[in-house]
C-alpha cells in the first residue's frame, strides 16, 4: 500500500488529495472542505437514480393511496391505531415491534453480510434525498462542478446572490414538502392540510416539530451532508462488524492496475491515474487506497472508472462490486459461517414474525373485577363481579358474543345475554356478574371468558378466577343458622305447648 | 486482509503523531472537525445558562413548580364543571329533565342492570337478582337524592355495590342519580329498610 501525498516539511492548510489517514472533507485547521462531486454518467448511475426517485415516489404517495377509509400507512398516534394498508394495529399491538424492528435489523446484517453497504448507496434517506433532490436542485442552479467551484471561490455579485438564495429557497421548500408528508404518516392529510391553513396557535406541537425538522433537514441537506455518514451514522461503523473479506464491496484492482501511468507510459498497469473515480466521490476518498469507512457504496467511481476504460477500449471493471478475496486473486465464498448464521437468523426471526402478526385479532378484551372485595358472600349465595373491556381494533363495527365457559353447575351470569355491538375502533365497559348458590359451592374455581364475532372468524380467551370462602366455613355457618333457626322453633313451640 | 488495516503512520505524512505507543500501535494528532467542537462549546454554554436559569436566577420554573400548576389547573376545571352534589333541589331540577335523564339512562343500561335489572326493579322483580329495588320506596342506605348520589359515588363495598364516581366521574354519576330519580316523586314517603 503506498501512500500518495508527497513529503512535505510543515501540514498542509488544506488537503484536496485523498489520503487514508485523515477526512478529505476535514482540513488540518478543522474547517470544513466542502465536496463538490463531477457529473458521472453509466448504468449504476441510470439504475441509482430510477430507483431513489421509486423510493422518494413511493414515500409521497403512501399517505394519499386510501385502504379501508384510511391512508396506505397511517400511524394514528392521538387514537393509538396503525394502519399498514388496511391491516389495523392498536396500542395493545406494540409488542410486534419488536419483531418488526429485529426483522429489519436481521434482514440488514444477512445483506451487509452479503453485500456490503448496499443500503447506504442504494436506499437510506441521507442519500436518497441527498443525490436525487438536493444535488439535482445544485447542480440545475450552480452547474457542473468546475462550475460550482468557481462559483464558490468567485467574490459576492448580485448574481452569485441571486444564485444563492435561490438555490436555497428551493432546498427550504423540498425540506418543507418532506416534513409535512412526513406529518400526513401521523395525523392524516385532510388534518395536516387543515392545520396548514389555521393558526399555528391551534396545533402549536405539530407547528415546531414540522419546522424544526424542515430545519434540521435543510441543516443536513445543504451543507452537512456526508458529515453525517462519516462521523455520525452507527451502521458505518456497524459495517466494519458485519462484513469480512468475502462481502462484496466497491474496490480497485490493484493486481490489474498498479503501476499507474498515464496513457503510453511503459510497463504501466491499466490504471491511467486520470483520478475520475476521485473527482466524482461524494464523501472525497480516493478508492484505490481500498476499502474505508467513508465509502457509502454509491458506484459512481465504478462508472467514472468504466466509462474511461471504454473510452480506451480496455476490460471494464478495474474498480467494481467485488470482494477483497477475489481482488487478491481468490475466489468468493458466499457460504460461510457469518452468512449461514445470519441467514438462520433471519429465517428465525421472519418466522416468529410471521407466527406474531398471524395472530393478532381484530378485537381485544379485558376481565377485571369490580372496585371492593374480590367476592361477596350473599345469603344464599357467594358472587363474583367482574367489568369486561371490548376493544374494536376494526375500522368497521364489531358484534361480539362474550361468553363463559367451564363453571360448575347453579351458577348464574347476569351481563352478556346477548351479542354486543361495538363501534368501529371502539371500546365498551360492561359488567359481567357471577353467582353461585351456596349448596353448589365447592371451593373458588377457573373458568374462560370467550369472545367471538358473528361470523366465527377468530376466538380470544381469558382465564378468570372464581373468588370464594373455604366451603367449610360456608357450611358451619350454614349449619349454625340452621341450628339457631331449630332452637327459636323449638322455643316458639315450647311456648305454644 | 484489509489493506488500511496494515498502514503505519508515517512522519512524512506531514501530521503529527501523539508520543505515546501502546502494543505497537501510535496514533495521530489531527483536529476535530469544528463543527464537531462547535456542538461542544455550544452545550457547555448552554449547561451554565441552563443552570443559572434554573438554579440562581430561578426564572425557570421547576418540574415541583410545574407539576403544581398543572395540577391546579385542573382542579380548577373540575371545580368550575362541578355541582353541588348535596342539593337535593337540583337533583329532582335534573330528574325532570330529558337531557339529563336519556344520558343517566345510558349509562345505567350498560353497568347498573347487571344488578339492578332494566326496570330497576332489582330483587323487587326478581329474588335472585343481586342489586335491591330502586323504585320502590323503602331505601337501604338513604333515599334523598343526596344520599342516593352518596350510596352511587362511593358504593357500598360490603355488599358489593363498586365505588362509581371514579370510573364514570361526577357528572355521569349525577346523570345516574338523576335516572332514579325520575322514578320517583319528590315529596313522597321514605321508608327505611333494613335488609335481612
Amino acid at each position: 500500500m503506498t501512500v500518495d501525498s508527497p513529503v512535505q516539511p510543515k501540514p498542509r492548510p488544506v488537503r484536496h488529495v485523498p489520503t487514508v489517514d485523515s477526512v478529505t472533507t476535514i482540513n488540518t485547521d478543522g474547517s470544513r472542505h466542502d465536496i463538490h462531486p463531477a457529473d458521472v454518467h453509466g448504468r449504476f448511475t441510470t439504475a441509482r437514480r430510477w430507483s431513489g426517485w421509486g423510493l422518494i415516489a413511493f414515500y409521497l404517495v403512501l399517505p394519499w393511496i386510501p385502504v379501508n377509509g384510511y391512508p396506505a400507512v397511517f400511524l394514528d398516534i392521538a387514537e393509538g391505531r396503525f394502519h399498514f394498508f388496511g391491516y389495523t394495529l392498536a396500542a395493545q399491538d406494540t409488542w410486534l415491534l419488536f419483531f418488526g424492528v429485529s426483522g429489519l435489523g436481521f434482514a440488514l446484517f444477512f445483506l451487509t453480510a452479503l453485500f456490503g453497504r448496499l443500503w447506504c448507496g442504494w436506499a437510506c434517506p441521507q442519500t436518497v434525498y441527498l443525490e436525487h433532490v438536493y444535488r439535482v436542485i445544485e447542480r440545475w442552479i450552480d452547474g457542473d462542478a468546475p462550475a460550482r467551484r468557481a462559483l464558490t471561490a468567485a467574490p459576492l455579485t448580485p448574481g452569485k446572490a441571486a444564485k444563492r438564495v435561490f438555490k436555497h429557497a428551493c432546498y427550504i421548500v423540498a425540506s418543507l414538502l418532506i416534513t409535512h408528508l412526513f406529518l400526513s404518516y401521523f395525523v392524516s392529510l385532510p388534518e395536516v392540510w387543515h392545520m396548514m391553513r389555521s393558526d399555528p396557535g391551534e396545533h402549536w406541537a405539530a407547528f415546531v416539530f414540522v419546522f424544526t425538522a424542515a430545519g434540521i433537514l435543510y441543516f443536513n441537506f445543504a451543507w452537512f451532508r456526508e458529515q453525517l455518514c462519516i462521523v455520525i451514522c452507527p451502521y458505518g461503523r456497524l459495517q466494519s462488524a458485519l462484513t469480512d473479506e468475502h462481502s462484496l464491496n466497491i474496490g480497485y484492482d490493484q493486481k490489474r492496475g498498479e503501476p499507474r501511468g498515464k496513457l503510453g507510459t511503459p510497463d504501466a498497469g491499466a490504471c491511467v491515474a486520470c483520478s475520475r473515480c476521485v473527482q466524482v466521490c461524494p464523501t472525497g476518498i480516493d478508492i484505490r487506497h481500498g476499502l474505508q469507512l467513508e465509502c457509502i457504496g454509491c458506484a459512481a467511481c465504478i462508472d467514472a472508472c468504466d466509462e474511461v476504460m471504454a473510452k480506451l477500449t480496455r476490460p471494464l471493471g478495474l474498480i467494481r462490486y467485488d470482494s477483497l478475496v477475489k481482488f487478491a486473486g481468490g475466489r468468493t465464498r458466499w457460504l460461510r459461517p457469518r452468512t449461514v448464521t445470519y441467514g438462520i437468523l433471519l429465517l428465525i426471526g421472519a418466522t416468529v414474525a410471521g407466527f406474531a402478526f398471524s395472530s393478532v385479532k381484530p378485537a381485544s378484551f379485558l376481565v377485571y373485577r369490580m372496585s371492593g372485595a374480590a367476592y361477596f358472600v350473599g345469603h344464599d349465595d357467594v358472587r363474583n363481579q367482574f367489568l369486561v373491556r371490548l376493544v374494536n381494533k376494526r375500522s368497521v363495527p364489531a358484534v361480539l358474543k362474550v361468553q363463559t365457559h367451564g363453571v360448575p353447575d347453579g351458577v348464574k351470569q347476569t351481563g352478556f345475554d346477548a351479542p354486543v355491538t361495538i363501534p368501529a375502533l371502539g371500546e365498551q365497559v360492561s359488567p359481567l356478574v357471577l353467582t353461585i348458590d351456596r349448596k353448589h359451592y365447592t371451593g373458588p374455581f377457573h373458568f374462560t371468558v370467550e369472545v367471538e364475532d358473528e361470523a366465527d372468524t377468530f376466538e380470544l380467551k381469558r382465564a378468570v378466577e372464581f373468588m370464594g370462602p373455604e366451603p367449610r366455613l360456608l357450611r358451619e355457618e350454614e349449619e349454625e343458622r340452621e341450628h339457631a333457626a331449630r332452637e327459636k322453633e323449638d322455643h316458639a313451640n315450647g311456648k305454644t305447648h | 486482509m484489509n489493506p488500511p488495516s496494515s498502514h503505519q503512520p508515517t512522519e512524512d505524512s506531514g501530521i503529527p503523531l501523539r508520543p505515546h505507543t501502546y502494543d505497537g500501535i501510535q496514533e495521530y494528532d489531527q483536529r476535530l472537525p469544528n463543527w464537531w467542537l462547535y456542538t461542544l462549546y455550544g452545550a457547555i454554554a448552554f449547561s451554565i445558562v441552563f443552570w443559572f436559569a434554573y438554579m440562581i436566577a430561578r426564572v425557570m420554573p421547576t418540574d415541583a413548580a410545574r407539576v403544581e400548576a398543572e395540577m391546579s389547573r385542573l382542579a380548577a376545571i373540575r371545580l368550575a364543571s362541578s355541582i353541588d352534589v348535596t342539593n337535593d333541589a337540583l337533583f329532582w331540577d335534573m330528574s325532570r329533565n330529558p337531557v339529563f335523564t336519556e344520558a343517566g339512562k345510558q349509562t345505567f343500561t350498560s353497568l347498573c342492570v347487571a344488578c339492578h335489572l332494566p326496570s330497576l326493579k332489582g330483587k323487587g322483580e326478581n329474588p335472585t337478582a343481586v342489586g335491591p329495588n330502586l323504585v320502590d320506596q323503602a331505601w337501604i342506605h338513604g333515599g334523598t337524592p343526596k344520599e342516593i348520589y352518596a350510596t352511587v359515588s362511593k358504593g357500598v363495598l360490603a355488599k358489593g355495590m363498586p365505588t362509581w364516581e371514579p370510573v364514570l366521574g361526577q357528572k355521569k354519576t349525577a346523570e345516574v342519580v338523576a335516572y332514579v330519580l325520575s322514578h320517583h316523586q319528590q315529596g313522597e314517603p321514605i321508608t327505611i329498610e333494613v335488609p335481612k
